[in-house]
C-alpha cells in the first residue's frame, strides 16, 4: 500500500484494501465485523457485539477489557464500569485503544485484522465537537494505521439497510430516499432526517435520555427496596427483562392498578403487572428471572430458605416496570426541561419545509437498543398520530435488529465498491493534506 | 368630666360611592380587601403554608416557579442520572501480554497521538472549548461558511436552536394541535414551481392555499443538505410548549401519583401510610 511513499501524488492505484472492518462504536457496545464485496453481509454471523467498557470485579480480582466481559466473566455482581465513551463520543482514547486492541488487533481476539490491510468504517454520534473528530481521525491513521477510513454519523448508515416499509429492498449501496431515523441509544436519543443517505443538519435533534438514564433511574427506584447501588449490570438486566411501555392512554390506569391504596381505602394490587424478580447470586442462580407476584410469602423466609424452597432474593417490581420507560415520552417526570420524544420529532419536522414533512412522517425508522421495550413502537406511533394533523400519513417501523442495524447499513455500503471509494480517505491523503482537509472531506465539503 | 348631658362620639359614617350605579334594594356588593392585608397581622409565622395564604394567595406563575434550591437539587439529580461512570471509578488498564514494543506503543506512535492518549480531558472540557471557539471566531474549525457571526455574545449560548428562533416565530410554541401553523414569516417561502409533477398533486391540498405543500425544488433541498452541522448544544431538544400540562409528581415512597407535599422538605407522597414512612425514614428535615 502506498502509505509511506508520499512522493507519489497520484491516486490512480487501487486504494481499497481487500477487507473492510465496520465499527459501530457505541457507548454501550461496539458492533464490529468484517465484510468483503463478494458475499452478502450476514447480521447474525458476521457482526460481533463487544462491550465497550473496562470493568473491574472485586470478587474475581480481575479487570475485564472489552470483549472479555461477555466471553469470560461469569460473576457480574458488584462490577464497576469505566466507559471510554462519554455522552456518545469517544473522549478517553486510552481506554478505547485498550478495548480496540483487545478486541480485534491482538492475537487472542476473535476478529483479527491487520489495520494496514483493512478499510475502516467508523461511526460517531451526530453533532460532534470538531476537536473530538480530529482526535478520532488522528488515532485511526497515526496510531492504528488503517489503510483507508470513512467516518460518518451513525444514523446515516441506516439509510442503506432494507426498509421495513418497502417490500423489495434496494440494492446494496443505494440509499433510501427519505427516512427519519430515531436512534434510542445508551447515552441519548437522536432524531435525524436523512435524504438520500445524507442528514439534513438543521433538523437534527437530541433528547438527553437514553438507556443509561433509564438504568440509573431504575436503580434509584429499586434502591428503596433492595440495595443495588453498586449493581449496574444486574439492574440493566432487570430493565431489559421486566420493563415495558404502557399504551398511550393507559399510563394512569396502569398506575392505579398497582397502587396499594390509602389509609381509608386499601386496594388489592393487580397481580398481572406486579412481578417478583429473583436476583442472581451467581452461585445457584446464574441469571435473574421474573415470575408472577406471590403475595403470601414472607421475603425474609424466602431469602433464608426457611419456607422449604430454594434460597432466593426477591424484589417485587410494580409500577417501576412502566414508569421507567415513560421517561422517554415525558422527561418532565424527573424534572428534565426537555420535550418528550414525539414533541422532539415535531420540533425537528418544523424546521423542514412543509413539502418534506409528509415523506418523513411516513418513513419513521426506530433503531437502537433501548427501543426494544415491548409497546414502544405502538406508543410512539399513537402519540405522533395525536400530535399531527389527520391529513398526514404516519408510519413508524422498527428495524429487524435494532442493535445491529447501523452495522448492517455500513456493511451494505461497503459492498458497493464504487461508493466506498468515493467516500473514504486514504492514509496517504490524510498525511499529505492534513486533518482539516480530512474533516471537511467527511462533511462532504470537498470533492475528489 | 361629663358636665353636660352624655354625648357619645359616634364614628363618622359616610356612604362611599361604589362602582355600581344601579339602585339596589337595601344592600350592595362592595369590594373588600382580603383578610390580613397589613403585614402587622402576619407576625412572624414560621408556617410557610399560612404565610403563603396570608400574603394574598399566589398567582399561577409563582406556584410554578420552584425556589432556587429545589431547582439546583433537580439539576443535580439529573446530572447523576446521566452519569457515565458510577462513582468515578479509577480502573487501571491491565498490561497486554506480549508487549514487545509495549511501552512505546502504549504511549502513542506520533506526537499527536501521544497527546491524545495522555490527555485527561472530559467531554465537558471539549464542549466548553468548542463554545469558546465559536464565541471567539464565529465559526467552527473546518467550516468554510461563517456560522451567523455572534455580535454581542458574552457567554456561549446553551439554548437549543428551537428556542432561539422562538422570538421570530412564536406560533411554533403554541399548542401542538393538529393543524400545522402557517410559516409565513419564518423564512422566505419556497418558490412556487409551476412545473410540479403529477405525483405531487396528491399532496398539494387545495384547502390550504397559503401553505405550499409541494416537494421543494432540488436547489432548496441541496441548500438544506449542505447546511453546516449544528453544535452539540444547538441540537438539544427544546422544552415542551407552554400549553403542555404541568409536570407530574410522583410519591417518593411507592411511586403512585403524589398528592400531598411534606411541609418541611417538599417531597410528595400519596397517602397517609406513605407519609408516615416518609416522616420516619426519608424526611431530610428530620433533625432540623
Amino acid at each position: 500500500m502506498a502509505r509511506k511513499s508520499s512522493h507519489k501524488p497520484t491516486t490512480t492505484t487501487n486504494k481499497l484494501a481487500p477487507r473492510t472492518l465496520i465499527l459501530d462504536n457505541g457507548a454501550h457496545t461496539i458492533k464490529a465485523g468484517f465484510t468483503s464485496s463478494a458475499t452478502e453481509p450476514d447480521v447474525n454471523n458476521d457482526c460481533h457485539i463487544i462491550a465497550n467498557c473496562i470493568a473491574r470485579s472485586w470478587r474475581d480480582k480481575r479487570t475485564y477489557v472489552g470483549s472479555e466481559l461477555l466471553d469470560e466473566c461469569w460473576d457480574f455482581g458488584e462490577l464497576a464500569f469505566r466507559r471510554p465513551v462519554e455522552r456518545g463520543f469517544v473522549v478517553n482514547w486510552e481506554g478505547e485503544k485498550a478495548v480496540w486492541e483487545r478486541s480485534f488487533v491482538g492475537q487472542r481476539s476473535r476478529l483479527q485484522c491487520d489495520p494496514h490491510e483493512t478499510n475502516l468504517i467508523l461511526t460517531e454520534a451526530p453533532n460532534a465537537p470538531a476537536a473530538l473528530q480530529r482526535n478520532a481521525d488522528e488515532m485511526v491513521f497515526e496510531e492504528f494505521e488503517f489503510a483507508t477510513y470513512y467516518r460518518t454519523p451513525s444514523p446515516s448508515l441506516n439509510a442503506y439497510t432494507p426498509s421495513p416499509f418497502l417490500s423489495p429492498s434496494p440494492a446494496p449501496g443505494v440509499p433510501l430516499e427519505c427516512v427519519l431515523v430515531i436512534d434510542v441509544g445508551h447515552s441519548h436519543t437522536t432524531i435525524t432526517p436523512l435524504y438520500n443517505g445524507r442528514p439534513i443538519n438543521p433538523a437534527c435533534r437530541r433528547l438527553e435520555i437514553g438507556g443509561k438514564t433509564l438504568t440509573n433511574h431504575l436503580k434509584d427506584l429499586l434502591s428503596r427496596k433492595v440495595e443495588v447501588k453498586n449493581e449496574d449490570w444486574i439492574v440493566q438486566e432487570i430493565k431489559e427483562d421486566v420493563c415495558f411501555v404502557s399504551g398511550s392512554s393507559s399510563f394512569a390506569s396502569d398506575l392505579e392498578r398497582v397502587w396499594k391504596g390509602g389509609l381509608k381505602d386499601p386496594r388489592a394490587v393487580d397481580t398481572s403487572i406486579v412481578v417478583d424478580y429473583v436476583l442472581p447470586d451467581y452461585e445457584t442462580v446464574k441469571r435473574g428471572f421474573a415470575r408472577p407476584h406471590n403475595p403470601n410469602v414472607s421475603r425474609k423466609e424466602q431469602a433464608l430458605g426457611l419456607d422449604g424452597g430454594p434460597r432466593e432474593h426477591i424484589v417485587t417490581i410494580g409500577n417501576e416496570r412502566f414508569t421507567v420507560p415513560e421517561l422517554l415520552f415525558t422527561p418532565s417526570d424527573i424534572g428534565m426541561q426537555q420535550d418528550g420524544l414525539p414533541g422532539t420529532i415535531l420540533q425537528s419536522l418544523h424546521t423542514l419545509p412543509e413539502g418534506l414533512r409528509q415523506p418523513f412522517l411516513a418513513n419513521v425508522l426506530v433503531v437502537g437498543g433501548s427501543s426494544k421495550f415491548p409497546g414502544f413502537v405502538e406508543r410512539l406511533e399513537a402519540e405522533l398520530r395525536m400530535l399531527v394533523s389527520d391529513e398526514f400519513v404516519v408510519r413508524v417501523g422498527q428495524a429487524m435488529d435494532p442493535v445491529k442495524n447501523v452495522w448492517l447499513g455500513g456493511a451494505r455500503l461497503a459492498q458497493d465498491e464504487g461508493l466506498l471509494k468515493e467516500r473514504v480517505v486514504t492514509r496517504q491523503e490524510h498525511l499529505e493534506h492534513g486533518d482539516v482537509w480530512t474533516r471537511r472531506r467527511f462533511a462532504g465539503k470537498v470533492d475528489r | 368630666m361629663a358636665a353636660g348631658p352624655l354625648r357619645f362620639r359616634t364614628p363618622h359614617i359616610e356612604e362611599l360611592p361604589i362602582t355600581q350605579s344601579r339602585q339596589a334594594p337595601g344592600f350592595a356588593w362592595v369590594a373588600v380587601g382580603g383578610p390580613p392585608e397589613d403585614p402587622s397581622k402576619n407576625w412572624g409565622t414560621t408556617n410557610r403554608k399560612r404565610a403563603r395564604a396570608s400574603a394574598g394567595g399566589q398567582t399561577d406563575a409563582q406556584k410554578e416557579a420552584l425556589s432556587a434550591r429545589q431547582q439546583k437539587e433537580i439539576e443535580r439529580k439529573i446530572r447523576d442520572l446521566n452519569n457515565d461512570n458510577s462513582k468515578d471509578v479509577q480502573i487501571p488498564i491491565p498490561k497486554k501480554e506480549g508487549g514487545g514494543g509495549g511501552g512505546a506503543a502504549r504511549a502513542g506512535k506520533t506526537q499527536n497521538t501521544k497527546k491524545i492518549l495522555a490527555s485527561g480531558k472530559t467531554f465537558a472540557h471539549y464542549l466548553d472549548d468548542e463554545e469558546a471557539e465559536i464565541a471567539r471566531t464565529g465559526r467552527r474549525e473546518g467550516d468554510v461558511e461563517i456560522v451567523a457571526a455572534p455580535v454581542m455574545m458574552q457567554r456561549p449560548s446553551k439554548t437549543p436552536i428551537a428556542r432561539r428562533k422562538a422570538t421570530e416565530d412564536s406560533s411554533l410554541d403554541s399548542s401542538p394541535a393538529p393543524t400545522l401553523p402557517i410559516h409565513q414569516g419564518m423564512r422566505p417561502p419556497p418558490v412556487r414551481k409551476p412545473s410540479v409533477t403529477s405525483t405531487v398533486d396528491a399532496m398539494d391540498l387545495d384547502q390550504d392555499e397559503e401553505a405550499d405543500r409541494s416537494i421543494p425544488s432540488e436547489a432548496e433541498i441541496e441548500a438544506l443538505l449542505s447546511a453546516p452541522p449544528l453544535t452539540y448544544n444547538q441540537a438539544r431538544a427544546a422544552p415542551p410548549p407552554c400549553s403542555a400540562p404541568p409536570p407530574r409528581k410522583f410519591c417518593e415512597v411507592c411511586g403512585y401519583f403524589g398528592r400531598a407535599k411534606c411541609m418541611k422538605c417538599g417531597a410528595m407522597t400519596c397517602s397517609v401510610l406513605c407519609k408516615d414512612t416518609h416522616d420516619e425514614q426519608r424526611c431530610l428535615k428530620f433533625y432540623a
